[in-house]
C-alpha cells in the first residue's frame, strides 16, 4: 500500500456528516493547516461534532493524527485555521479531556492515584486532596470501575488499570469533550475487552461529544457514531457502517501503513 | 558527650553548620525537581559553569567573595542557554548540558590563565573542593538572603512545578504555565549551584542535589513526601557531615558528600 492509485478518490467516499440544523455544535475544527517545515502534515482540516457524539478518528502513520490532537488540545499553533469548542477557542482541561497514549511521567515519580486525578480538577499537584475533591475524585473513580484503586502508586498500575485512571482523570473536569488517543495502546487482551465496554458506555451518553485514535476495528465498530478518515486532510467522514465495510478498512486496521501521497501539494 | 559540645563551642563551626545546613535543604528541595525530570548531569554542568562564572570574577579584579555576584549572572545565562536548547527540541538535554559544560569550565581556565601575573595566587582547590570552614558571618547573610528567597519562589510555585514535572503537556491544557517554569527551575538551580559551590565546591556540588532527592524518592510514596524528606536528608546530612570532618580532620565538603551517600546506600537495602 502506500500509492495514491490504491487508495479510492475523494469524490467515491461517503460523507455522512452530522446535520448542522438538528444537532447542537459541541467542537469545530475549521480549515486546520499545518506544515514542518516543507512537510505539508495537514491541509485545510474541517469537521464538527454534536454534542454526544463519539467520533473515531482513523488513518494511517504519518496521516497527521497526532498532529492534529496537538493543535485541538493547544500544545500546537496551526498555521491556519481554528478550533472551537462551544464557539470558544479557548482550550484547557474544563473545555477538553485527554487521555494520552504514551504516558510521559518519569518512573520513579511518586504519584498515587487520587493525585493525578485530583491534579486535573485543581490545575495543580495537589499537597493535600480537599472534601470536595475527595468527593468528586471518588464518584469519578467509581464510575470507570476503578474505586480499589485509590491510594495505589500510579507506577504499580497495570497498563489497563492505568487506562482507567486516566480515564478518570479527563472525565474528573466534566468536560465538554473527551480526547482519547489510542486508549487500548499497552492494555492487554482482557484489559482491552473491559475498556471497550467503558469506552462504549461512555459513547452513550446524550452529552459528553469525544474524539477516538484507535487502530482496533473492535473499538471503532463498538464505540463510533460517526469515523472521519484522515490522510493530512479529510479523505472521508461519515458512519461507521459506510466506513468499516469501505476500502479505508485495512488502513484502519492496520497501522503499519503508512500515509499516502498526493498530487495536488500535499506531499 | 564532648564529640557534640566540642565542635560546637567553635564560632568556625556553628557557622558552617547554620549555611551547611540551609544549602543542604535547598539543594534537595530542588533536587526533587532536578531528578525527577531526568536532568541530574545538569546540576553538574551548572557547577562547572559557576566555575566559569567565579573566574570571569577573578579576571575582572574582585575578591573570591565577590566573584559569586559575577558567577551568578554568568551561571543564569548558562542556566537559560540550557533551557533555550532544550526547548528547541534540537538536542537531548545530555548534549546540551555537556557542551555548555565544557565550554563554560574551558571559559573558565582562559579567564584564570588571562590574570596578569602580578595578581595574588588564586586557590583553585576551594573553588574545587569547597571551604564551608572558612564561611564569615558576611557569608552566611548572602547565602542566608538567597536561600530564603529561593526558598519562598520555591514554595510559591511547588504545586505547578510538580504538575509540570509529572507531565508537561497534561500540566499545560491545565493551564500551567510549563515554558516559564522550565526557564524558572533552571535560574534557580544556577543560584543554588552558585550559593553551594562555597560549600562542598565545584566537584560535589552535584551530589548535594542529586543524592537527598534520590534517598528519599527511594522510600516515599508522594511527592510531597519526597520533598520534605530530601530536605531533612540534606539537612542532617550536611550537619554529621560536618561533625564527621570536625573529628576526623579532613575535608568537610567529602564528609557530607559521603554522609549523604550512605543514607542513600541504606535506603537502597531498606527498600530491598
Amino acid at each position: 500500500m502506500g500509492g495514491s492509485a490504491e487508495w479510492p478518490t475523494v469524490s467515491q467516499t461517503p460523507q455522512t456528516q452530522p446535520n448542522r440544523e438538528k444537532e447542537k455544535c459541541v467542537f469545530e475544527a475549521r480549515n486546520i493547516s499545518k506544515a514542518f517545515g516543507e512537510l505539508q502534515v495537514l491541509k485545510d482540516v474541517s469537521f464538527w461534532i454534536p454534542e454526544g457524539e463519539f467520533l473515531c478518528l482513523v488513518g494511517p502513520n504519518g496521516a497527521g493524527k497526532s498532529t492534529l490532537l496537538k493543535i485541538i488540545l493547544g500544545l500546537l499553533e496551526p498555521d491556519t485555521g481554528h478550533v472551537r469548542v462551544h464557539g470558544k477557542e479557548e482550550i484547557n482541561s474544563h473545555t477538553v479531556g485527554y487521555v494520552p497514549q504514551r504516558k510521559h511521567f518519569h518512573a520513579s515519580f511518586p504519584a498515587r492515584v487520587e493525585e493525578l486525578v485530583a491534579a486535573n480538577l485543581r490545575g495543580t499537584w495537589p499537597v493535600r486532596i480537599r472534601a470536595a475533591e475527595k468527593e468528586k475524585v471518588e464518584k469519578v473513580l467509581e464510575r470507570v470501575g476503578a474505586s480499589d484503586l485509590w491510594g495505589k502508586a500510579i507506577t504499580d498500575l497495570s497498563g489497563g488499570e492505568m487506562q482507567r485512571v486516566f480515564l478518570a482523570r479527563a472525565l474528573v473536569t466534566e468536560p465538554n469533550i473527551l480526547i482519547l488517543d489510542e486508549p487500548e495502546a499497552g492494555v492487554d487482551v482482557m484489559g482491552r475487552r473491559e475498556l471497550i465496554d467503558m469506552l462504549y458506555e461512555i459513547s452513550c451518553s446524550d452529552v459528553l461529544a469525544a474524539i477516538l485514535v484507535s487502530h482496533h476495528p473492535e473499538t471503532i465498530a463498538r464505540t463510533a457514531e460517526r469515523v472521519l478518515y484522515l490522510d493530512r486532510r479529510v479523505i472521508a467522514w461519515g458512519l461507521p457502517d459506510e466506513l468499516l465495510g469501505h476500502a479505508y478498512l485495512p488502513a484502519i486496521a492496520d497501522p503499519r501503513l503508512k500515509s499516502t501521497r498526493y498530487d495536488d501539494g500535499v506531499p | 558527650m564532648d564529640w557534640l559540645t566540642e565542635p560546637l563551642s567553635q564560632a568556625f563551626m556553628v557557622r558552617a553548620m547554620v549555611c551547611g545546613a540551609m544549602v543542604g535543604g535547598l539543594c534537595a528541595a530542588i533536587g526533587v525537581f532536578v531528578v525527577q525530570r531526568g536532568m541530574s548531569f545538569i546540576g553538574d554542568g551548572l557547577a562547572h559553569a559557576a566555575f566559569g562564572g567565579i573566574a570571569l570574577g577573578l579576571l575582572l579584579d574582585v575578591s573570591t567573595n565577590a566573584a559569586t555576584w559575577v558567577a551568578l549572572p554568568f551561571t543564569v545565562v548558562v542556566s537559560l542557554g540550557i533551557g533555550w536548547v532544550l526547548r528547541s527540541g534540537r538536542l537531548g538535554g545530555d548534549v546540551a548540558t555537556g557542551v555548555f559544560f565544557s565550554v563554560s569550565f574551558a571559559l573558565g581556565v582562559l579567564f584564570i590563565g588571562l590574570r596578569p601575573p602580578d595578581r595574588p595566587m588564586v586557590n583553585i582547590e576551594s573553588i574545587l573542593f569547597g571551604s564551608i570552614l572558612a564561611i564569615g558571618e558576611e557569608d552566611l547573610i548572602v547565602v542566608g538572603i538567597v536561600a530564603g528567597a529561593t526558598a519562598l519562589v520555591l514554595i510559591g510555585t511547588w504545586t505547578r512545578l510538580a504538575y509540570a514535572t509529572f507531565d508537561p503537556a497534561l500540566a499545560k491544557l491545565s493551564g500551567v504555565p510549563v515554558a516559564a517554569l522550565d526557564y524558572m527551575l533552571l535560574a534557580l538551580t544556577a543560584v543554588v549551584i552558585v550559593v553551594s559551590v562555597k560549600t562542598v565546591g565545584i566537584v560535589l556540588v552535584s551530589s548535594f542535589i542529586v543524592i537527598p532527592a534520590a534517598t528519599a524518592g527511594l522510600l516515599a510514596r508522594s511527592l510531597t513526601r519526597m520533598t520534605l524528606g530530601a530536605v531533612v536528608m540534606g539537612v542532617v546530612g550536611s550537619t554529621l557531615g560536618l561533625f564527621a570532618s570536625y573529628h576526623l580532620n579532613v575535608a568537610s565538603g567529602a564528609t557530607i558528600i559521603l554522609t549523604l551517600g550512605a543514607g542513600f546506600i541504606i535506603a537502597l537495602v531498606a527498600k530491598r
